[in-house]
C-alpha cells in the first residue's frame, strides 16, 4: 500500500485512499463471509453429533439391560482382580504372538518389494499399468481390517498360526510399501544419474543408488509396523489364528473375568516390550 | 584402475571403501544376525510349511472362484444394510470426536514441555495415552459389550478409547516440537497454566490438530467396520452373521462394500487434509 501511494503522488491520495476504502470493504465482505460460512458449517457439524448422539447412544441403547450406575460398577468390578493360575499358560502363547508378529512382518517385508518397486512413480516399470496396481495393492491392503483378513485365511489355510501369520503380511504390506514408495519418491537423483552414466542396469541402479538413500527409513517403517503388529496378533486369536487371543476368547467364554485381565496384562507387557525395542531401534538409526 | 593406483603409491587407497568401520559394522552384522535367527526360529517353532506357501497361492485363487464369486451384490443393496452403514458411519464420527475431546487434555498432560507436572500428571497421561492404544480396539469392543450389552454404545465407547489412543500420542508429539518463544513470553508476564495453553499454544497446533482430527476419523472408521463384529453394532454385526452363516457370497459383497466405503472415506480425508493445509 505504502509504495502505491508514493508513486502515485499527491494528486491522487484522495483515489487511493478511496482505494484502499474499497479493499478494506472487500475485506470485510471475504471476512463476513467465511465467518458465515465456517458458522454455518459448525452449525452442521452440531446437527450431525447431536443427531447421531439421539441414533446411537439414546435411542439404540438398552438403557434397562444396563440398569442403574451401580449395576455398570458391579459389571465393571468383576474385571479386577488377577488370576494367578492362569500365569503358567501364558507363556506359550505369548511367545506364540510375538513370532507370529515377527513373522507376518518379514513376509510383508518380502511381499512389499514389488509394491513398493511398482508403486514409486520414478522407479515403476511401466506407469500406466504397473503404478495403479500397486496403488491397488496397498489400498486393498490397508482398507480392509486384520480380522476380515483373518477371517479368509482361516478359511484358506485352517485353524492356526499359519493364517495369522498370512493376515499380517498382507496386512502390513500397505504402510510398509506405501511409507517406501514415498521414501524412494524423495531420493536424491544424483546417484542414480551417476550409476546409469557408467552402464549400470536397472537391478544396479535399484541396489546401489537407491537401496542405500532408502535403508533406514525402510528398517524404521518396518520396526514401527512390527510394534502395531505385536498389537494385532493379539487379537487373531479371537477369530481362530492361534496367540493370546485364543487364550482371552477361551477365559471370556467361560466368564473368568479375572483371567481376561491377566491376559490383557500380558499383551500390554509384551507390547511394552516391543515398544521399547522399536524406541532404541529407531533411535539408533536417526 | 591398475594404473592410478601405480601411480600414487598409497597403501590406504588400495584398501576396500566401508561406511560402516569396525565397531559400527560388528552391530550391523549382529542385527542382521539377530533378526534371522528370529525369524528361522519361528518358522520352526509355528511349523510354518514353506514349501506349500507357493501351492497356497492356487488354492487361494481356487476358494475365491469357487466360495467367493460372484459378490451377492443384491444383498447389500437393500435398506437394511444401508441402515447399518450409516450406522457405522455415526459410531465412527461419534467415537472419534469424544475421542478427540479427551485427546487435547491427554495430549497437553502428556507432553513433556508443557505438562503441568513432569512427576505427577506426566506419567500418569503417558500411561492412559499407552494403554489406550495398546489394547487393540476389538478388544475395548468386547469389553464394554460384556459389561453393557450389545449395541451401538460399546461400539462408540470403544471407538472413543482406540482414537484417544491414537490421537493423544499424534498430538503430543506436536505440542512437544511447538516453539518455546511465545509460551516463555507469556509466562514472563504472568500467565497461568491454561492461559498459556490457551494463547501461546493452541494457535501454534491448531492445523496440526485439525490435521490429526481428520486422520483420526478416517482411522476410526475402518475400525468401525469391524468393532461390530464382537457385538457392537454397525456393518461389523452384519460380517459375523453372515460368517457364520458362511454365506460366503455375501460376505464377499459385505468385504467389497466395506472396501469402498474406506476408499472413500480416506479419499475425503486427504482432500480435507489439502485444504487444511492450504489455510496454514
Amino acid at each position: 500500500m505504502k509504495t502505491e501511494t508514493m508513486t502515485s503522488g499527491k494528486e491522487s491520495v484522495g483515489s487511493t485512499t478511496a482505494k484502499l476504502g474499497g479493499l478494506a470493504d472487500e475485506i470485510a465482505v471475504k471476512r463476513k463471509r467465511s465467518r458465515m460460512m465456517s458458522g454455518a458449517f459448525s452449525i452442521f457439524l452440531l446437527a450431525l453429533v447431536l443427531w447421531s448422539v439421539d441414533v446411537t447412544v439414546i435411542k439404540d441403547t438398552d438403557w434397562e439391560r444396563i440398569g442403574s450406575l451401580e449395576n455398570v460398577l458391579e459389571a465393571t468390578n468383576r474385571f479386577i482382580g488377577i488370576d494367578f493360575e492362569l500365569f503358567s499358560n501364558l507363556f506359550v502363547p505369548a511367545l506364540e504372538t510375538l513370532l507370529i508378529a515377527c513373522l507376518g512382518t518379514f513376509f510383508g517385508l518380502i511381499l512389499c518389494i514389488p509394491a513398493a518397486w511398482f508403486g514409486a512413480m520414478n522407479i515403476t516399470p511401466y506407469k500406466p499399468v504397473t503404478y495403479p496396481l500397486a496403488r491397488l495393492m496397498m489400498t486393498l491392503s490397508r482398507s480392509i481390517h486384520e480380522i476380515v483378513w483373518a477371517l479368509f485365511f482361516v478359511a484358506v489355510v485352517g485353524l492356526g498360526a499359519m493364517a495369522g501369520v498370512m493376515a499380517i503380511a498382507v496386512r502390513s504390506v500397505g504402510f510398509i510399501a506405501k511409507m517406501t514408495a514415498e521414501a524412494i519418491e524423495d531420493i536424491d537423483y544424483r546417484p542414480v544419474e551417476a550409476i546409469r552414466a557408467v552402464g549400470g542396469s536397472p537391478f544396479q541402479v535399484i541396489y546401489y543408488a537407491i537401496l542405500p538413500q532408502v535403508l533406514p527409513q525402510i528398517v524404521s517403517v518396518v520396526v514401527f509396523e512390527w510394534e502395531i503388529n505385536i498389537r494385532r496378533s493379539a487379537i487373531l486369536g479371537l477369530v481362530g489364528a492361534g496367540g493370546l487371543g485364543l487364550v482371552f476368547f477361551r477365559q471370556m467364554n467361560t466368564y473368568n473375568y479375572h483371567g481376561v485381565t491377566t491376559v490383557i496384562l500380558a499383551i500390554l507387557i509384551i507390547i511394552l516390550l516391543g515398544e521399547a525395542v522399536s524406541y532404541f531401534v529407531r533411535r539408533r538409526l536417526i | 584402475m591398475d594404473k592410478s593406483s601405480m601411480a600414487i603409491e598409497n597403501p590406504a587407497s588400495r584398501r576396500k571403501w566401508r561406511r560402516f568401520k569396525y565397531p559400527d559394522s560388528l552391530y550391523g552384522y549382529g542385527a542382521w544376525l539377530i533378526a534371522f535367527t528370529v525369524i528361522v526360529f519361528s518358522i520352526e517353532y509355528l511349523n510354518i510349511p514353506l514349501d506349500r506357501l507357493l501351492g497356497m497361492l492356487g488354492r487361494m485363487g481356487d476358494i475365491l472362484a469357487a466360495r467367493y464369486y460372484p459378490p451377492d451384490i443384491e444383498y447389500i443393496m437393500d435398506q437394511d444394510y444401508f441402515g447399518y452403514v450409516v450406522e457405522t458411519i455415526q459410531m465412527a464420527y461419534l467415537g472419534a470426536l469424544f475421542g478427540l475431546l479427551i485427546t487435547i487434555p491427554v495430549a497437553w498432560f502428556a507432553s513433556y514441555n508443557m505438562t503441568p507436572s513432569r512427576l505427577f500428571v506426566y506419567p500418569i497421561a503417558r500411561m492412559f495415552g499407552m494403554s489406550c492404544r495398546a489394547v487393540h480396539e476389538t478388544i475395548w469392543a468386547i469389553l464394554f459389550v460384556s459389561i453393557l450389552g450389545f449395541g451401538m454404545l460399546p461400539g462408540v465407547l470403544a471407538l472413543t478409547l482406540f482414537s484417544t489412543g491414537f490421537a493423544a500420542k499424534l498430538f503430543a508429539e506436536e505440542i512437544e516440537s511447538i516453539d518455546m518463544g511465545p509460551v516463555e513470553a507469556m509466562r514472563a508476564t504472568g500467565a497461568n497454566l491454561f492461559q498459556v495453553m490457551v494463547f501461546g499454544v493452541w494457535p501454534q497446533v491448531r492445523v496440526a490438530f485439525t490435521g490429526i482430527a481428520i486422520y483420526t476419523w478416517d482411522v476410526a472408521f475402518r475400525a468401525a467396520t469391524v468393532v461390530g463384529f464382537f457385538g457392537a453394532g454397525g456393518m461389523g454385526w452384519y460380517l459375523k452373521r453372515n460368517v457364520l452363516q458362511i454365506e460366503t457370497e455375501r460376505v464377499a459383497a459385505i468385504i467389497i462394500s466395506i472396501i469402498v466405503l474406506v476408499i472413500i472415506s480416506e479419499a475425503i480425508s486427504a482432500w480435507a487434509r489439502q485444504v487444511v493445509m492450504k489455510m496454514k
